[in-house]
């Protein structure tokens, strides 16, 4: 994995097609249980095996809104300081807490006028499915 | 659009609930809680993880937190009595939200649509909750979107 800039990046820095640095969130128990504890989310689908597969699930999944943050950081770290401004995301396959996913983004437009670009995100499992597909718009200086 | 193969009146739906306004409920914003979504995402600014930074604020999507509540009200027809499913979050963030603001979330339905593949018709309903803060200001607009898969054929 890249480590995160430290930089900060212009809208002059990007150029159309350019692909952000692919990271590798850490979706374990640990990381999952906080965040549903800041999010008031206790359900037990998250976090215990068995409870997700007695309601018919592969196992304990990690919550489509922190996926959702999960691509947030992405941008974060290829472009400090920015500012999401947008992120619409589509929940598709589900993301198995404990497993190790990667996210991966490209610049798929630019506007020179709100000094805004637009990346298309996608968060993807383990075993390769698309598990969540992003659109961004981010403001850079 | 008239009544679909399984019986739902689309049309009329679309018509009854599209634009309606739901409720509105108010939420405090935590500190902590900004903090701990943050860092369980595996954010790394300072400016989202920790509350001495001048410009500390909540992750883009933190709204989301938000959004269950309220849901579609126990009134909104019913599709099928196969189990839905969260189709994914569109934030749209218009400026930081901060520790310890007020914000009062108003739900309404803001589109219903359908389509139809090779398992049939889904039924998709845009809920969305509009995000103000305490001078009346948008802050946030949150769409959710939720499948409900219509009747066997």
């Amino acid at each position: 994995m890249t480590a995160p800039r430290t930089e900060r990046l212009t809208f002059d820095d990007v150029e159309l097609g350019d692909d952000l640095p692919e990271t590798h969130p850490d979706v374990s128990l640990e990381k999952v249980r906080l965040f549903v504890e800041a999010s008031g989310m206790p359900f037990a689908r998250f976090t215990d095996n068995e409870a997700a597969k007695a309601e018919g699930l592969p196992g304990a999944l990690v919550p489509g809104i922190m996926s959702q943050g999960l691509l947030a950081v992405m941008i974060h770290q290829w472009a400090p300081g920015c500012r999401i401004q947008k992120l619409d995301t589509v929940f598709r396959f589900p993301v198995l807490t404990g497993s190790k996913p990667r996210c991966v983004g490209a610049v798929t437009d630019t506007d020179e006028d709100t000094r805004t670009v637009t990346i298309d995100c996608t968060l993807i499992s383990e075993t390769g499915e698309t598990s969540l597909l992003g659109t961004a718009v981010v403001a850079l200086d | 659009m008239g009544v679909a193969g399984d019986g739902v009146d689309l049309a009329a739906i679309k018509a009854d609930w599209i634009g309606r306004e739901l409720e509105t409920t108010t939420y405090l914003v935590d500190g902590d809680d900004m903090v701990k979504w943050a860092v369980a995402c595996g954010e790394t600014e300072s400016r989202f993880i920790d509350p001495a930074d001048p410009d500390f604020q909540a992750h883009p999507t933190f709204t989301s937190l938000f959004m269950h509540h309220p849901g579609l009200p126990a009134e909104f027809p019913k599709f099928s009595d196969r189990p839905g499913m969260d189709g994914g979050k569109s934030v749209e963030l218009l400026r930081p939200v901060r520790a310890g603001e007020t914000l009062a979330g108003t739900a309404s339905v803001a589109d219903i649509f359908d389509k139809t593949g090779r398992s049939g018709t889904m039924y998709f309903v845009v809920h969305r909750t509009t995000f103000r803060d305490e001078a009346g200001e948008d802050v946030a607009i949150v769409d959710w979107k939720l499948i409900t898969p219509g009747v066997k054929a």
